[in-house]
């Protein structure tokens, strides 16, 4: 197939902890990898914004405000540095995570979402957003077949300090997930049912990024 | 208790800033107040980390921009809004309306940079001080000995020595700043003597205080 000509594109992967979509993002790295120019970005993995975060999180410095600021300060670091430069010069930028992480985890924290999409609003928006969604119990279970503990963040750092990480977890990915759902149409999500196999929702990604990208066979 | 009170003091490096907070904190401590002091990159979670990465990010004005205000709101919460809760004089060396000047300079959105900077509180006071731009260039010159291009608006200097970029940076600072202030604060002017202004910025606020 002959590859439509088109500008620099950004694809989004968005869900709860839990969803699968840091693996889904990844297989589709490597996959289009193969064919295109590739670049990866993970939510909050600005060299050093990343660090300050953490610092601040451990200290338990932060307020809804700064929480959602700071977040700001890692992304815009890397769309500056990273993604927008990728998108001009013509590569397919996969994001693990993208702008609408900001509007779920910053309005459940009580941040209005009109302010956090100001904040947000110098970015482009993604060619494709996919949201893989899965109900929070199974989230849930999938992370403790696969490792022992909640990660702070999964739980809302400090959020919630007389729940167990568990309830925190619950309580914390079902906010987000309201909050997904309340986007999703207004932002043209794609929504993929997480709970399919990996392999289905691997598909399921690959059909839509070849409608995108490809020309069909003429 | 009663409440505290804001007072801003926006400027340009070398418009005198520092000097003029110093005198006013002493001022006001002498009638008997109680004086806190904040400023920008004064922050606990961003001061550090932004004088390290500063020169690297020199050309990302989002996250320049977004990194400041972050350092800023830090300070309404931790430092402002519980010392006016105390009744206390917080006195900010570079305030909200310091980083919007730096901002329009850049060409970002006016209405994106007012709605970001929205999560701060309004100074009770907004004091402005503006000099012209050789006099600024002056000051830093004799305080640091030379321009430091970080400082200097070195990423709008194109095809043009540092030191006449600057110069028209601080113009157009200026006058960014001067419209910020036009309605909701009060400019002053920072050539003349150093006691001269400091007199008339002391008669502003003793004037509000009195009210």
């Amino acid at each position: 197939m002959e590859l439509k000509k088109r500008k620099g594109v950004i694809i989004a992967l968005e869900g709860i902890d839990g969803s699968g979509k840091t693996s889904q993002a990844m297989l589709l790295r490597d996959w289009l990898s193969h064919k295109l120019d590739t670049f990866f970005t993970e939510w909050n993995s600005s060299e050093w914004v990343h660090k300050v975060i953490k610092e601040a999180k451990k200290k338990n410095m932060l307020t809804p405000s700064t929480f959602s600021l700071i977040h700001a300060t890692d992304f815009a670091d890397r769309y500056e540095k990273y993604i927008l430069p990728m998108i001009k010069a013509g590569f397919i930028v996969v994001s693990d995570r993208y702008i609408y992480t900001a509007y779920a985890r910053d309005t459940a924290r009580g941040n209005d979402l009109n302010w956090v999409k100001n904040v947000y609003s110098f970015a482009v928006k993604p060619n494709l957003t996919f949201y893989i969604r899965v109900p929070v119990e199974i989230a849930l279970s999938r992370i403790k077949e696969n490792r022992r503990f909640i990660k702070p963040s999964e739980a809302g750092d400090g959020m919630f300090p007389h729940l167990t990480p568990e309830e925190g977890f619950i309580k914390y990915q079902s906010m987000v997930m309201d909050a997904y759902d309340r986007i999703s149409k207004e932002e043209d999500f794609i929504m993929i049912d997480g709970t399919m196999s990996p392999r289905e929702v691997q598909t399921k990604i690959r059909e839509r990024i070849v409608d995108l990208l490809w020309k069909e066979d003429s | 208790m009663e409440r505290g009170l804001l007072i801003s003091v926006d400027g340009v490096e070398g418009s005198g800033r520092t000097l003029h907070v110093e005198a006013l904190k002493k001022w006001l401590e002498d009638m008997g107040y109680v004086v806190t002091t904040m400023g920008l990159q004064t922050s606990q979670l961003m001061s550090e980390p932004l004088s390290e990465v500063k020169r690297n990010i020199v050309f990302q004005r989002f996250t320049l921009f977004l990194a400041y205000a972050t350092d800023l709101t830090d300070q309404a919460e931790n430092v402002i809004r519980p010392s006016i809760k105390s009744g206390f004089i917080v006195i900010a060396d570079g305030y909200a309306n310091t980083l919007k000047a730096w901002a329009l300079t850049r060409k970002l959105n006016h209405a994106w940079v007012d709605g970001v900077l929205s999560v701060l509180p309004k100074p009770d006071i907004s004091i402005s001080l503006i000099s012209p731009p050789t006099v600024i260039v002056r000051r830093i010159i004799k305080k640091r000995g030379f321009l430091d291009p970080l400082t200097s608006a070195v990423d709008l200097c194109i095809n043009e020595d540092l030191f006449h970029s600057f110069l028209r940076y601080v113009n157009k600072f200026q006058s960014n700043l001067t419209a910020l202030t036009d309605g909701s604060g009060t400019v002053f002017r920072t050539n003349k003597t150093f006691d001269q202004t400091n007199k008339e910025i002391i008669s502003y606020v003793e004037g509000f205080l009195k009210r």
